[in-house]
């Protein structure tokens, strides 16, 4: 009697444990996020000012690590080679959507899953507080009358300088000598040191600089004027055929492998949904000059489809690349 | 004059290889932008390359009139592999190759133990119960560091 | 003025941020001792981990570490001949003979105490001009990085002992690892022969770690049956005779520490090879000849690089510019706990600069004291039998370079390394070139470029500016001089002169 009642409980209780998912809750461990670019740059601050509300979403560490290298080539590379069970991440900046018009890398973001758009930032061109120009027209002529001796900071192919230069180029005139510095530090250094004319910024970078008068704003990438730099110009005053590109700016966002489970990827989008909302980061990204823009899904995928063809097609019709969109799979905007 | 220090062996050979090398180089740096530009990527490159070139045969007129061993092959190789190829280095090199090859397959502690047993009992030629301890203490102090303090997951 | 008072000394009153620097100064003697380990890694895994803290305990913390870290490198160098961090690379030069002589007590003694040194007068200088370094580093155009890169490069002609022919064609190949990967301004690979993994580089460290490291060990093996030299360390505190004999070196290679680490970009492993080069020059009567042991060699590279250590945050603190890598990494953690780097930080948060005056200022004083502890401990590591040393120099580069990337390519390289630099060893090629073109040639190529690119590809126009600035025209002078006293004009002219000074 009482070995028939044990084997009964015995059977049901493996019963239950069988009836338990198959494999454990996600994240059982801790998950390591690439920033495919260097300690204490703007990608590398928001990152690691997100990270502690992840972690509190997700209930585990996120263990971030800086592969920094070939305009953020080297870290996407190695994100897409880890295995895709939800424990690698990517947390990147906009570059990888130029990849294949640069001649990169053959992959872009589409081979990754959005996970989350968190925010983007508003383009400023600068140059030093004794410039004689004073608006972007009086730029643009400067360059027109003397093409090729104004001296633009730069910071490399598919970087944000030689896009916006692109996009104007598209559809005015700026020839100008490009200097390329490693970064936005050195090249605004060399900005504020009168070694070169003016440089086309991200607000984040800008905004104390230009606040103190250390650098002036000659225009913001913008149809309207910016909260932020009251008094500055918008760009399409001078230049109002850029409107159609607009808005633009560079952005930031959390990737994951394409092929990761779908249940995965589900409570990594709420995890990161709910910590770009948290009301302390929203005030770190406003302190910072970047716009909350906390998109995922079809509007994330879409979001990265208009932003890449839109800067492929400007820098084509800019001449500055000479692969055409068409031929890798990228419509006109 | 010249003091009669005999060039080591071996050393005319690896001059002459490292002339190859830079023409090799030099041939490298030419592909990145040929001639385009002064400003080019190629340009510092191709600079450096032709210095390396230079140098490297400046480096090999010095040693004419330099006193060598003046042997022929066999026994020139003899001597090199005798300086440079006895039992210990190669063993400990070859030991050495493995643990590398190793550390992934097996774990980092597992390999780094063996590897530290191995070779000071080897190039100590016994002693295995010093030998043990110190690798024990060793593999032990570099957990405590680089696992715990710096995060850093060791294979 | 008082407000001024109480935030320079916040971090000596309160037991909690006194602490934290001690903490931080210790840990960082450690990280910068053991190769591999950079201060740069330890400072970002700070940041993050600090999040939650208050910005003053955090930005304690990573101050020790920061200062710690570039003096630790030394012990590594000194002892082992493997420089713990890249500003370390022109202590070994004389550090390492001293150890081998039995003197490496002596050794660390006295690094520790020129880094203080150093690094006070580092801290002195943030605090009462860093608004004019601030605007001289302005100063500095693409061209002047370039002839400063040049200068330094002229070091070769210092280190390279015997054949200069040898020591050309070690800095070049340096210069060419250094540009192997892909091109900062057209993303195009350079020397990758269409491989994706050198797309990223060769990392300097690894190089070092091979060259210095392996490379060493594996020569050491013919050593084998040589007893280890009893290390003295009976007097390892330098006495302050000493101490003032050196102090006019000290002074001047201070200086060359804060005018280099100032500039954005360009730090303390820089400052460190241009004041051991003036050294050189400049020292007529070494103590030993350099590159044998002489205390000169070990005195000025260790105050230049602790100095610019204070002023790598001068650009940081004024214009929120990073002056090296560590100080990016902290204009992060500022922003993360929502302070904005830039002019407006000394008018709108002045205590933050104070602070750190006085936090590095203190920083220096539990330098002194973790220096000098333990000296008489860690010199008998050199005494353990080669037999156990080696395999364990082995085992720690296989662990450094694994943690710089957390992957075994960065091992591998590093005996490629260790194995081409064993047989360029050999064949009398020296190993300290190679890394001065590793540093220094990314740096006079992208500054070449840069200038050219200025002037629109103009050689004439470039040459012309060359001598236009006040600036320039000091370095290009400086320039043009080293490099006439490596030929052979210099030795004609002097032996003229001693020819006339003979006559009767």
């Amino acid at each position: 009697m009482l070995k028939q009642l044990l084997t009964g409980v015995a059977f049901s209780l493996s019963a239950l444990t069988l009836a338990l998912p198959a494999h454990a809750e996600y994240p059982e461990r801790s998950i390591q996020a690439v920033i495919p670019w260097g300690a204490g740059g703007a990608t590398d601050n928001v990152m690691r000012s997100l990270a502690p509300y992840v972690e509190k979403e997700l209930g585990t560490k996120l263990i971030l690590n800086n592969r920094p290298g070939g305009t953020a080539v080297i870290g996407s590379s190695y994100v897409m080679q880890q295995r895709a069970n939800g424990y690698t991440l990517l947390l990147g900046a906009e570059n990888p959507q130029l990849y294949p018009v640069l001649g990169l890398a053959k992959f872009d973001y589409s081979d990754f899953y959005p996970v989350n758009i968190i925010g983007q930032n508003v383009v400023v061109i600068a140059t030093n507080a004794d410039s004689p120009f004073n608006s972007m027209a009086e730029l643009l002529a400067a360059a027109k009358e003397k093409p090729n001796t104004l001296r633009m900071g730069s910071t490399g192919a598919g970087g944000l300088p030689s896009t916006v230069h692109a996009m104007v180029n598209a559809v005015g005139e700026l020839k100008v000598r490009e200097v390329t510095f490693g970064g936005d530090g050195p090249g605004i250094t060399a900005l504020m040191g009168k070694h070169i004319d003016f440089m086309p910024l991200s607000l984040a970078a800008a905004q104390e600089l230009v606040r103190s008068g250390k650098l002036k704003a000659l225009a913001v990438l913008a149809a309207e004027e910016v909260p932020e730099l009251p008094g500055v110009e918008p760009i399409t005053k001078a230049l109002p055929d850029i409107g159609e590109y607009l808005p633009w700016g560079p952005f930031w966002g959390a990737f994951v492998h394409k092929d990761t489970p779908d249940d995965i990827k589900q409570k990594l989008v709420e995890a990161y949904a709910k910590a770009v909302a948290n009301e302390e980061f929203q005030g770190f990204l406003k302190n910072y000059g970047a716009q909350s823009l906390n998109l995922n899904g079809a509007e994330a995928e879409q979001f990265l489809k208009r932003w890449q063809s839109v800067t492929a097609w400007s820098m084509y019709k800019a001449k500055a690349i000479e692969i055409s969109p068409d031929s890798v799979g990228i419509e006109q905007p | 004059m010249s003091t009669s220090k005999k060039v080591p062996v071996g050393e005319p050979t690896f001059c002459v290889l490292l002339v190859i090398f830079s023409l090799a180089v030099l041939y490298q740096a030419h592909l990145i932008s040929g001639f385009s530009s002064i400003s080019s990527p190629g340009a510092f490159p191709l600079g450096v390359a032709a210095v390396l070139l230079i140098a490297a045969l400046r480096v090999l007129w010095e040693l004419r009139g330099k006193p060598t061993h003046g042997e022929g092959w066999a026994a020139s190789a003899k001597r090199l592999s005798h300086e440079h190829f006895p039992r210990h280095i190669v063993v400990f090199t070859l030991l050495s190759v493995a643990y590398l090859a190793v550390i992934q397959w097996a774990s980092f502690y597992i390999s780094t133990f063996a590897f530290l047993v191995l070779a000071i009992v080897y190039l100590r030629r016994g002693r295995v119960l010093s030998a043990l301890m110190a690798s024990g203490i060793s593999v032990l102090a570099i957990y405590l560091l680089f696992t715990l303090a710096f995060s850093v997951y060791l294979p | 003025m008082s407000d001024t008072f109480s935030y320079l000394l916040m971090a000596w009153m309160d037991p909690n941020l006194l602490m934290l620097t001690a903490l931080g100064t210790f840990a960082g003697i450690y990280i910068g001792a053991i190769p591999g380990l950079s201060v740069t890694m330890a400072v970002s895994i700070l940041v993050s981990f600090t999040f939650s803290w208050d910005v003053n305990d955090a930005l304690a913390l990573i101050v020790g570490i920061f200062i710690g870290g570039v003096y630790g490198g030394a012990r590594s160098a000194i002892l082992l001949n493997i420089p713990g961090g890249p500003s370390s690379v022109a202590t070994s030069f004389d550090g390492y003979p001293l150890a081998k002589r039995g003197e490496a007590g002596q050794a660390i003694g006295l690094s520790t105490v020129m880094s203080v040194i150093g690094g006070l007068i580092g801290t002195v200088v943030l605090a009462l001009a860093a608004p004019l370094l601030g605007d001289l580093a302005l100063k500095f155009a693409p061209r002047d990085y370039f002839l400063i890169a040049a200068i330094g490069l002229m070091l070769v002609g210092s280190l390279a002992e015997g054949s200069l022919a040898k020591g050309i064609f070690a800095v070049a190949l340096g210069a060419i690892i250094g540009m192997v990967g892909m091109d900062p301004v057209t993303a195009e690979g350079r020397f990758t022969m269409g491989q994706m993994e050198l797309m990223g580089g060769i990392h300097y460290v690894v190089v070092m770690i091979g060259l210095f490291g392996v490379a060493e060990a594996l020569f050491q093996l013919h050593n084998l049956s040589t007893q280890a030299v009893k290390q003295k360390v009976d007097k390892i505190i330098p006495s302050v005779a000493m101490v003032l004999k050196f102090l006019p070196l000290s002074l001047r290679t201070s200086i060359i520490g804060v005018l280099v680490g100032v500039l954005p970009g360009v730090g303390g492993e820089i400052a460190a090879l241009l004041a051991y080069d003036h050294a050189k020059r400049t020292v007529k009567n070494p103590t030993s000849p350099f590159g044998e042991g002489a205390y000169e060699g070990l005195v000025a590279p260790e105050t230049a690089n602790s100095a610019a250590v204070g002023s790598a945050y001068v650009p940081m603190l004024t214009l929120g510019m990073p002056g090296d890598a560590v100080t990016a990494v902290i204009i992060g953690a500022l922003v993360i706990h929502g302070l904005n780097p830039g002019p407006m930080l000394m008018v709108e948060n002045p205590h933050i600069f104070w602070f750190t005056v006085g936090n590095l200022a203190l920083a220096n004083i539990f330098l002194l004291i973790f220096g000098l502890m333990g000296i008489k401990l860690f010199a008998k590591v050199v005494e353990l039998p080669k037999a156990v040393l080696i395999p364990l120099i082995l085992v720690l580069c296989t662990v450094g370079s694994y943690s710089l990337n957390s992957s075994m390519t960065e091992v591998y390289w590093m005996l490629g390394f260790g194995l081409l630099g064993y047989f360029l060893k050999a064949f009398g090629f020296q190993m300290g070139p190679i890394i001065l073109g590793v540093i220094l040639g990314p740096l006079m190529d992208s500054s070449y470029r840069q200038a050219m690119a200025s002037v629109g590809d103009n050689p004439v126009e470039l040459l012309g500016e060359m001598v236009s600035s006040p600036l320039s025209l000091i370095l290009t002078s400086a320039l043009v001089l080293v490099l006439l006293s490596n030929t052979p004009l210099f030795g004609w002219l002097k032996r003229k002169r001693k020819a006339a000074s003979v006559q009767p």
